[in-house]
């Protein structure tokens, strides 16, 4: 067998093909990936750690809204039970005022027919002593 | 020298610096890329690694030292780039760099930018049994046909040293070549 010798023989190429016009649009590949220029000036938000705590402080103030406004809740309705209740508990408002304080109207709405016995009619006259308010002039 | 002088010169001016990083890309391209791929062997790697070293260059502008060439100092930065490569993805598969070659060789009939007739594919493989320095000596000094001056400038090592390294990835090719 014939010893192969390298420099006997000629020049053997790598086989290595490229693409073709890899190296036209080369240059500018890697021009794309190189820095910019930076600027003299540097704003801060270029940095990204002002970028987060910025969102958080907005964040946080925006939670905290709800606690600086006033309340616009719409207040519960007082049914008028609850309100009568309440003013002869708790005024000292007499009878004779509240009685001022109805008009005609009211006073038709509390009319109601009630149905009682005489006798208990005579037993509520003799228990209460004021019973001169009853008689009408 | 002056004009290399100069052009560093261009090449540090913030003013004049993309207009001769773009001169720089397009001299020095194809030789970088063939350098680049003896080593990676397949053109996607090499194209990878070409630019990571181009990048490097430009970030490192600041720091060349003017006593050595520009050439040999982006060839360095190749050279590192390519072999922390190939080591790396040998580590991700398990394997030596060596034996990733190989493996790489075997599979170089399949790469499409590879068209090397039988005795092309034969120099790859008993290539690529070589020891790691000698393998890129051999590459350096009979693919790119370098001058032992400028691969000493490069490797950091002595010419005869280099010489010595040549002489043995040559019969050790040749035994390869003539067995199979």
């Amino acid at each position: 067998m014939k010893d192969f010798k390298l420099d006997n023989h000629p020049k053997i190429n790598s086989g290595f093909q490229v693409p073709d016009s890899y190296f036209d649009s080369f240059p500018d590949k890697v021009m794309m990936q190189l820095p910019e220029k930076e600027s003299k000036v540097i704003s801060i938000f270029r940095n990204k750690k002002v970028w987060i705590t910025s969102a958080a402080a907005v964040l946080i103030l925006a939670l905290m809204i709800p606690f600086f406004n006033p309340s616009t809740v719409e207040e519960p309705q007082l049914d008028s039970t609850a309100i009568e209740n309440y003013l002869s508990y708790n005024t000292n408002i007499s009878q004779y005022e509240l009685a001022n304080l109805l008009d005609k109207n009211d006073l038709e709405k509390l009319e109601t027919d009630i149905n009682i016995e005489d006798k208990t009619i005579e037993d509520i006259l003799i228990s209460n002593n004021n019973f001169e308010n009853y008689i009408i002039d | 020298m002056q004009e290399e002088q100069d052009f560093i010169k261009e090449l540090l001016n913030p003013k004049t610096q993309n207009d001769a990083f773009q001169k720089l890309l397009r001299q020095y391209q194809r030789p970088l890329y063939s350098h680049i791929r003896t080593i990676v062997l397949n053109h996607d790697d090499t194209d990878d690694v070409l630019q990571n070293t181009f990048i490097k260059v430009f970030r490192n502008l600041q720091n060349f030292k003017r006593e050595s060439k520009l050439f040999s100092w982006m060839y360095r930065i190749a050279t590192n780039e390519a072999i922390s490569f190939i080591t790396s993805k040998a580590k991700r598969n398990g394997m030596t760099s060596e034996a990733f070659q190989q493996k790489q060789i075997e599979n170089i009939k399949a790469d499409s930018y590879f068209e090397g007739d039988e005795i092309q594919l034969k120099l790859q493989k008993a290539v690529a049994l070589l020891p790691e320095k000698q393998q890129l000596v051999f590459k350096m000094k009979y693919f790119q046909e370098l001058k032992y001056e400028e691969i000493s400038e490069i490797l950091g090592t002595s010419v005869g040293g280099l010489k010595a390294s040549y002489f043995h990835a040559v019969k050790k090719i040749e035994e390869y070549v003539t067995r199979n």
